[in-house]
């Protein structure tokens, strides 16, 4: 395959060109973190609130350098890169570092890593090359399906052993929408629907472990287990919902204050936001992340190629997914798993899987009219 | 656009199917992402139709819990109320007490955090031993106590590190204290953390509290109720950890302290009797001969009650239970003695009442009275002589008591003995006392299960044999002695309402006999306790009877080579002295009952510690000299 550069424009066109609404949603977002992480540390720069910064100047950094590289590198990297994931998900199941009983770390020199966070953009990545390959009429026959799945599957599998249902599920979720918007028959959507809703309580009795398990019925039945997942929920639910309409006011949280929700500077962060400015600082927040899934879908539909659309839209559906799952969790809308808030929460993987996606997007988007090889 | 149309171009994908064209996939896949866009704003919308829920329309029922959260209430200790002599004197008080609590469930690491406990304050493998146990058999939220009495500086520096170390709660409380003399601790008793026992009994929840103490023992037991006090609550701010972060007090829940217990005692005067007795083991009481209430109450020696609030050690125990002299058991109250000759009024009496003595007619002592084989000596190897009964008192002759007794019989006297309070208990409130022993046929036949012989009757005219009192008992008899009219009993507890006495019920010219008899006793040269210098008060007499108790078999033949001399004898085998008295002899105010055990003959020991606490005491009560208060026309 060969990738001509002779068009590319130069650096500073690039900059120019650029859609920098984007970048400038995701820095606010990234201060809005910075400031709840400093009230939920009790006002302690050093104790999350600067490295959240930092990272986040980082996080822009790299976003910058993949936006700048043509798309067609990363339509070259595509496959490459899916398999690389892949190898780092069975060196997980190999030799990963245990951690709390599950086994989602790998060890590389001084350096931890999460391959499975890896894999989220790399299977959007894998899937819309895949589909951008893939003759259109094709979509929903045998040899289509087959490709689409195994490429879904197999990551799905290798995240499911270590053992996280979610991330598992969330690579799943972003596949099927691909899949969706590659253009499969309504009547492989409804087949497999009905598929799905027979093989649920299979899966159910023989996929899930006795802890996942447990998790969803104390989701589905609170009384369960009152001190553990379910006081999680209450206490968050108590703190958004004394928050009221403006809030108790920033710094002021009494549930932040006396500790009672635990995670509040990681994957239960939108309850400071919520305690501390009301519904009006939650619709702020979720205003912004529709802002920036709206600008997504718009470079989506400006782009012409069927990688560069998938892509875009794959990951956004991933970021999408981030923050249902995130928001439905601390609102006691879904179980708790561990999906963090993106580019608000703490933590380092998420900021730069996110920025990445981003500097996926903003690539895709800059270059689009760089000619990317189809077969049809 | 250009790829797809050249790929189409080459047509390299024959199919049995219709392809699509680009344009067509194109629009479809437009559409379908609007509808994931419409699908997107559709989840959306759930999440802010949730935050409208709980932020906006159930905003007040979370706001609620929160506070509830927030606030917890813990329960005030009330101040325990002061134990105070008859003048307001502080017995038992309240002191500042830094302690150190541990709350299991909110420990990480219960190791841990004794270690780091262990290196601030000084913490013993038996302390840790104990604490361990107790957190065991307690649920994880009650605070375990891991230490109390503090120092200072221990309590200081462990409030600064009390950040790091959750679970653990210092707390600066009360803690009871008593004088450390210990005069009063058998009166007083202590108090101690609630166990079982008291938690099965008593459901006021206060119990629970680590920090608690209730009455174990004496007044701190008997007055509980009122010393105790209610319950308070205190509003705290706290953290998911159950740290307090403030506090909001609320003066309508402050704790209801105990209210203040006032006892008839007078404590310089008990202070003093206890000085008398010096390292004397023994009991004494003062009692007021116009209303009964008691002006002293002291067992002696004394131990210090503070050790048992503090918890005892085991030497302390052991120092304590290794002590002949019995510190902790309360003489004056639960000791039963033989008053010995101080029992001889109430034969005197019995025989007075009886009409079958002539109190006159003379009885020849010579030293012995033959019942049978068996002799009975008088006290005076060589006899007494002729003796009347005014003077066989005031010479403890025994001789003429074994005559007349003999005369009269037992019941009679056992009778007589009821009467002046002997044989009973008097409900002071208090634990411990004792009934004593006034025996009489009925009793020794249902308590040793064989028949009264005379020879019994004999032993119990000179208050030996099976005769048993208490010093307590002894003051009441004296205090009867000299009112004369009302059948007197003795009070600790100030204030407290009760009936007027019942008559004494005998003849007020044999009181009168028997008072001028006791007078005789030591106020005419040749009474067994005549001191020149009486009371030391000019103008006023005392009138008293000595007594000692024998504790061991005296044999024939001992007898016959001699009696041993009390102090060739081990302690323990001396005999006890024995003194009632009362004064002034011509308007009582003042008796007092007192046993030094084996403190030889009665004439000396107790009869010299009892003649200076009536001086004490009629010196407190303003008495100074006969002619400072008598005013013309009083019978003074």
């Amino acid at each position: 395959m060969t990738v001509r550069f002779d068009d590319t424009p130069g650096l500073q066109s690039k900059l120019f060109a650029l859609n920098w609404l984007l970048p400038v949603l995701a820095g606010l977002l990234g201060m809005v973190g910075v400031l709840a992480i400093f009230s939920a540390t009790d006002g302690v720069l050093g104790r999350g609130a600067m490295q959240h910064f930092v990272r986040m100047g980082a996080g822009f950094g790299v976003m910058m350098i993949i936006a700048m590289v043509d798309i067609r590198v990363w339509y070259g990297l595509a496959y490459p890169a899916f398999l690389g994931a892949l190898v780092l998900l069975v060196g997980v199941d190999l030799i990963g570092v245990n951690v709390n009983g599950s086994q989602r770390w790998l060890q590389l020199g001084p350096i931890r890593i999460q391959p499975s966070e890896i894999m989220k953009p790399a299977v959007v990545l894998a899937l819309a090359r895949f589909y951008h390959d893939l003759p259109s009429w094709r979509t929903s026959d045998p040899i289509g399906l087959a490709g689409a799945l195994a490429l879904i599957g197999l990551p799905m599998l290798l995240v499911l052993r270590q053992p996280d249902l979610g991330t598992s599920l969330l690579i799943g979720a972003t596949g099927v929408v691909i899949i969706f918007l590659a253009g499969v028959s309504w009547r492989v959507i409804s087949l497999a629907s009905v598929l799905a809703a027979v093989s649920l309580p299979i899966v159910w009795q023989f996929g899930l472990k006795d802890y996942q398990r447990e998790r969803i019925l104390t989701f589905l039945d609170p009384s369960r287990d009152p001190a553990g997942a379910s006081y999680h929920i209450t206490q968050s639910k108590i703190a958004l919902g004394s928050g009221g309409v403006s809030g108790k006011g920033y710094m002021q949280g009494t549930q932040r204050q006396g500790g009672y929700v635990p995670e509040n500077t990681t994957d239960f962060i939108s309850t400071v936001i919520g305690e501390e400015f009301g519904f009006i600082g939650s619709l702020a927040l979720v205003g912004l992340y529709i802002a920036i899934i709206t600008v997504c879908f718009r470079l989506s539909l400006q782009c012409k190629a069927v990688f560069s659309r998938l892509l875009i839209l794959g990951l956004t559906t991933t970021f999408s997914l981030y923050i249902f799952i995130n928001l439905g969790m601390v609102m006691g809308l879904l179980p708790v798993v561990g999906v963090p808030l993106p580019l608000v929460s703490y933590g380092g993987t998420v900021i730069l899987v996110v920025m990445s996606s981003f500097g996926l997007m903003l690539s895709a988007h800059l270059h689009q009219g760089s000619t990317l090889p189809k077969s049809e | 656009m250009a790829g797809r149309g050249k790929a189409n171009a080459a047509g390299r994908t024959p199919t049995r199917r219709k392809a699509q064209g680009p344009a067509q996939s194109d629009a479809q896949m437009t559409r379908r992402t609007a509808m994931l866009g419409a699908g997107g704003l559709g989840v959306f919308g759930v999440l802010v139709g949730r935050f409208y829920q709980l932020q906006v329309a159930q905003s007040e029922n979370y706001l609620s819990l929160s506070e509830q959260n927030r606030f917890n209430y813990q329960t005030v200790l009330p101040s325990r109320g002061i134990v105070r002599d008859r003048y307001g004197e502080p017995l038992a008080r309240n002191t500042l007490d830094y302690r150190v609590d541990i709350v299991a469930e909110q420990v990480d690491d219960l190791e841990l955090t004794l270690g780091q406990l262990s290196d601030v304050i000084s913490l013993s493998d038996k302390d840790l031993e104990r604490i361990r146990k107790d957190i065991r058999r307690k649920p994880g939220f009650v605070p375990v106590t891991v230490s109390d009495h503090l120092e200072w500086d221990e309590f200081a520096a462990l409030n600064m590190r009390v950040h790091a170390l959750p679970g653990v709660i210092p707390t600066a409380g009360e803690g009871r204290a008593y004088p450390e003399d210990g005069i009063f601790s058998h009166t007083l008793g202590y108090v101690g953390k609630a166990n079982d026992a008291d938690i099965e009994r008593d459901d006021d929840p206060l119990l629970l509290q680590p920090a608690f103490r209730i009455g174990k023992t004496g007044v701190e037991q008997a007055a509980d109720e009122t010393l105790r006090g209610s319950a308070g609550r205190l509003r705290v701010e706290v953290s998911a950890r159950g740290r307090v972060v403030r506090e909001w007090p609320d003066p309508r829940d402050a704790a209801k302290p105990g209210r203040d217990v006032w006892l008839t005692l007078d404590a310089p005067l008990q202070r003093f009797a206890a000085e008398q007795f010096e390292d004397d083991s023994g009991g004494l009481a003062v009692v007021d001969c116009m209303t009964g209430e008691l002006r002293t109450l002291l067992s002696m020696p004394t131990f210090d009650a503070n050790l048992f609030v503090s918890g005892l050690t085991q030497a302390d125990m052991d120092a304590l239970n290794g002590d002949e002299k019995r510190p902790q058991y309360n003489k004056v109250l639960s000791g039963g003695y033989p008053p010995a000759s101080t029992y001889k009024m109430a034969v005197m009496l019995a025989a007075l009442e009886s009409g079958l003595v002539d109190p006159y007619k003379r009885v020849f002592c010579g030293g012995k009275v033959r019942l049978g084989n068996r002799n009975f000596h008088c006290w005076k190897r060589q006899g007494h002589g002729p003796m009347d009964m005014r003077d066989a008192l005031k010479n403890s002759c025994d001789t003429y008591f074994y005559e007349i007794a003999q005369v009269i019989g037992i019941e009679a006297i056992a009778a007589s003995a009821r009467k002046l309070g002997l044989g009973q208990r008097f409900d002071l409130g208090v634990a411990g006392e004792k009934a004593g022993i006034v025996p009489d046929p009925e009793w020794k036949q249902t308590r040793i299960g064989s028949g009264w012989r005379m020879g019994d009757t004999l032993n119990a005219s000179i208050g030996q044999g099976f005769v048993l009192a208490t010093p307590l008992q002894l003051a009441v008899m004296a205090a009867r002695l000299g009112n004369g009219r009302q059948a007197l009993s003795p009070t600790l507890f100030a204030g407290v309402d009760r009936d007027a006495p019942a008559a004494l019920d005998i003849d007020p010219a044999h009181i009168a006999f028997v008072q001028d008899a006791m007078w005789s006793v030591c106020e005419e040269p040749g009474g067994t306790a005549y001191r020149p210098n009486g009371l030391g008060i000019q103008g006023f007499d005392m009138a008293g009877k000595t007594g000692t108790a024998q504790v061991r078999g005296i044999s024939r033949a001992e007898r016959a080579a001699g009696v041993t001399k009390n102090e060739d004898l081990p302690w323990k085998y001396r005999d006890h002295s024995v003194f009632v008295g009362y004064a002034p002899y011509d308007a009582p105010r003042f008796a007092v009952g007192c046993v030094v055990e084996h403190g030889g003959s009665g004439s000396r020991r107790a009869a010299s510690i009892v003649r200076a606490v009536l001086g004490e005491a009629l010196k407190r009560d303003g008495l100074t000299a006969r002619a400072e208060v008598a005013a013309p026309g009083t019978t003074l």
